[in-house]
């Protein structure tokens, strides 16, 4: 048998279609290689609402086609949508979900200047608000919206409440919180999971910062790490060694619904868990009760959330935009049933209850409580509109919380230790260009 | 007559075999493959930490926000308390897990050595840790360590001790070092075995006529004998110590505090959570020589002494 001798020019030839074939695919161009359809990322799954959110905007909109694609909301799926927007991978409209993530994209090229949409259209212009900030503004320019309004509230197990015979407070403060904590303790309960964040509540929003140093002077910040820490100690909050060695942070609903704490200081998207006996069995109903004042300031510990942004190298901008609005004038609906309220309503009283408290609210929520505290308060939201080494700051409030409520740390030393790690990093980033 | 082996030698290695036409070109192109992989996934990552580990860079702003910044990264770490805090950290990481693995691991080899019933399925038992995943480590450990219902907790207690581990800044280190232990004996133990049984025999049996106790049988001919064997396991754990990221980001997340942040997550932390890229390559940059080092002194500190040195 003969054998076929290569020649150097074939043995190149080959090498480089090799290369090309390996490479090209990678590579998709200067376009990104861009369909025609608009390319939505977001955090939430499809079929938490986004889905239909998609849905009831292409059958308004037939001309556009859009599809959804879902990132993991953590340090990895962030890392991938900030990769994917330098690499020109084809994306039009996204979501921002941390502060600090927020800054960064705004302040680094990747969110298009909708100052002048949000300013032309009467129904956008509270977006404008820089009292109460539903928008994220960089250097005047609006670069992020929220969709989303989360306001804390505090849940109550209806069972256990009338066991104790505790009044379901209407208004109360943080004094009166703790108070009913010790009231709610039982051999097999904890009163509280935690404390709510007493220094947001007093001082609202860019808590955190004063001037161009860290606020971690005030003493409300002393206050809240003092608090959480006694009520520890006395038992009348979870042990905070329990929630480090379970990881409850994240499961914080199955404790709930198991009884072993009773008062739960959370959010609309945690209301899931407790319309489906089903998959999250219990026997109580659940009541609201708004958050606690401290010194007389009411400043919710919740915010307005969920940032949609544009791609500033869309060459869709107009699609984007008409997706953008819709989302945030009408199409949020569908959103509910995460536990998102739509930053600027636009729904009735009935769509928020089947959409966020299933389909036997009766069932499973006091409804007269849940009226109260959701549907008809008004509770001062804010968005941190500065995030100088929000990053840095939030791992330093964590770490120092977490060795002052494991007993290890003072509060007093714990958020001495938090104020100068903050004032450093504030430091190091105003430095940087 | 040795001038001629050598040329006889020589000659074999530059005769070619009929038909292969002396051109590199071919084997380029069976090993192009394997090659792009690693420049793409080797060369090119390396030769980007170190040029990065000289800018100011926050992956956002795309390769046009790279700011060049000199040496500002490798002062600003020598004045960083934290990298000095995860540095410290790091080095009892190691300096503890290390050796103990070792010496277990040795222990274990020579004991699974010897005629055992059930040999075999003890010797696969002990090296399952090495090969479970890693998520599945830590869920477990996490159940066992749990400081109230933890079976660690409740055997310990009969002593009167009840460690906070994972939830405790004193504890949270050692626990790690117990878990990196576990995993990496048995391990240890099955390189070892392959060891001992390429023991010389002749060895043993003349220390035997010589009526040898089983001691002076250990230092004089076991040990030397194993201890390249050692020095490659030191390497290599010292180098994975030092590089531990898996089990600390799964448990503990560098907490409570700081007590877990090694050098690894702290420099995780602050390329990943901080965006600060250029600085987190400089302490990238900086590990690697401190790890190449401690690598090179554990080398040079049992050369010599091996059986056939």
């Amino acid at each position: 048998m003969r054998r076929k001798r290569f020649s150097r020019r074939e043995v190149l030839a080959g090498v480089g279609a090799g290369l090309a074939a390996a490479v090209v695919p990678g590579c998709s161009g200067g376009d990104g290689g861009r369909s025609g359809a608009l390319q939505v990322w977001g955090g939430v799954p499809a079929a938490s609402g986004p889905g239909d959110v998609v849905k009831a905007f292409q059958e308004k909109f037939p001309q556009y086609k859009v599809n959804y694609t879902r990132f993991v909301n953590d340090d990895r799926g962030n890392l991938k949508l900030d990769t994917a927007l330098q690499g020109g991978v084809d994306i039009d409209v996204y979501f921002t979900y941390s502060q600090g993530a927020l800054a960064l994209r705004a302040g680094s090229g990747l969110a298009a200047d909708l100052t002048d949409r949000v300013t032309a259209d009467p129904e956008l212009k509270v977006f404008l608000d820089t009292v109460q900030p539903r928008s994220y503004i960089d250097n005047g320019k609006v670069k992020a919206l929220a969709t989303a309004r989360e306001p804390f509230f505090v849940l109550f197990n209806e069972k256990l409440r009338q066991q104790a015979g505790v009044e379901l407070p209407h208004d109360w403060t943080i004094d009166e919180f703790r108070s009913t904590a010790k009231q709610l303790t039982t051999g097999k309960t904890v009163g509280a999971y935690t404390v709510p964040d007493v220094a947001r509540i007093a001082l609202g929003p860019n808590y955190w910062y004063d001037g161009n140093r860290s606020n971690f002077g005030d003493p409300h910040f002393e206050q809240g790490f003092r608090l959480g820490r006694e009520m520890i100690a006395d038992g009348t909050a979870f042990p905070w060694t329990e929630v480090l060695a379970r990881h409850l942070d994240a499961y914080q609903q199955n404790s709930f619904l198991t009884e072993e704490f009773h008062l739960w200081s959370t959010a609309p998207f945690n209301l899931r868990y407790l319309y489906d006996a089903k998959k999250y069995p219990h026997d109580f109903k659940v009541a609201f009760a708004p958050s606690p004042t401290v010194d007389g300031k009411d400043w919710n510990g919740g915010s307005f959330s969920n940032f949609i942004m544009i791609n500033p190298k869309s060459p869709k901008f107009e699609a984007a935009w008409a997706f953008v609005k819709f989302w945030l004038t009408e199409g949020a609906t569908p959103m509910l049933k995460g536990g998102k309220l739509p930053a600027l309503g636009g729904v009735t009283d009935d769509q928020v209850i089947t959409g966020m408290l299933g389909k036997e609210p009766d069932k499973y929520f006091d409804m007269d409580s849940f009226r109260r505290v959701v549907l008809e308060a008004d509770p001062k939201l804010a968005t941190d509109t500065r995030l100088t080494g929000f990053p840095e700051i939030t791992l330093a409030v964590k770490q120092q919380r977490d060795l002052c409520w494991l007993g290890e740390k003072d509060p007093g030393v714990a958020i001495r230790e938090v104020r100068r790690l903050a004032d450093a990093a504030i430091a190091r980033n105003e430095r940087r260009p | 007559m040795a001038t001629a082996t050598i040329a006889t030698a020589s000659r074999v290695r530059t005769e070619k075999a009929p038909g292969i036409k002396p051109s590199g070109w071919i084997g380029f192109l069976f090993i192009a493959p394997n090659l792009l992989g690693v420049i793409a996934f080797t060369l090119i990552p390396l030769i980007s930490v170190v040029v990065l580990a000289f800018t100011d860079w926050n992956l956002v702003s795309g390769l046009g926000g790279i700011t060049f910044n000199g040496i500002d990264n490798f002062v600003a770490i020598a004045r960083d308390p934290g990298f000095w805090h995860a540095i410290g950290l790091t080095l009892v990481y190691v300096v503890v897990s290390v050796p103990l693995t070792v010496v277990l691991g040795l222990a274990l080899g020579i004991a699974l050595n010897r005629p055992l019933p059930g040999r075999a399925v003890l010797r696969a038992i002990f090296f399952l840790p090495y090969i479970v995943n890693v998520v599945a480590i830590g869920m477990t450990w996490l159940m066992l360590m749990n400081p109230k219902a933890g079976l660690v907790n409740q055997v310990l207690d009969a002593f009167g001790i009840q460690p906070g581990w994972f939830a405790s800044s004193h504890w949270a280190l050692p626990a790690l070092i117990v878990m990196a232990i576990w995993g990496g004996v048995g391990y240890c133990s099955l390189i070892y075995l392959s060891a001992l049984q390429d023991a010389p025999a002749q060895l043993y049996e003349a220390a035997d006529i010589d009526g040898a106790s089983a001691w002076a049988k250990f230092r004089v001919i076991t040990w030397p004998s194993l201890l390249p064997t050692t020095i490659f396991l030191m390497v290599t754990l010292i180098i994975g110590a030092s590089q531990g990221f898996g089990l600390i980001a799964l448990i503990t997340a560098g907490g409570p505090g700081d007590a877990t942040t090694t050098i690894s997550y702290y420099m995780y932390q602050t390329g990943f959570q901080f965006y600060r890229f250029g600085y987190a390559s400089a302490i990238g940059l900086v590990t690697f020589v401190g790890v190449l080092v401690l690598t090179l002194l554990t080398w040079r500190a049992q050369r010599g002494r091996a059986l056939n040195d």
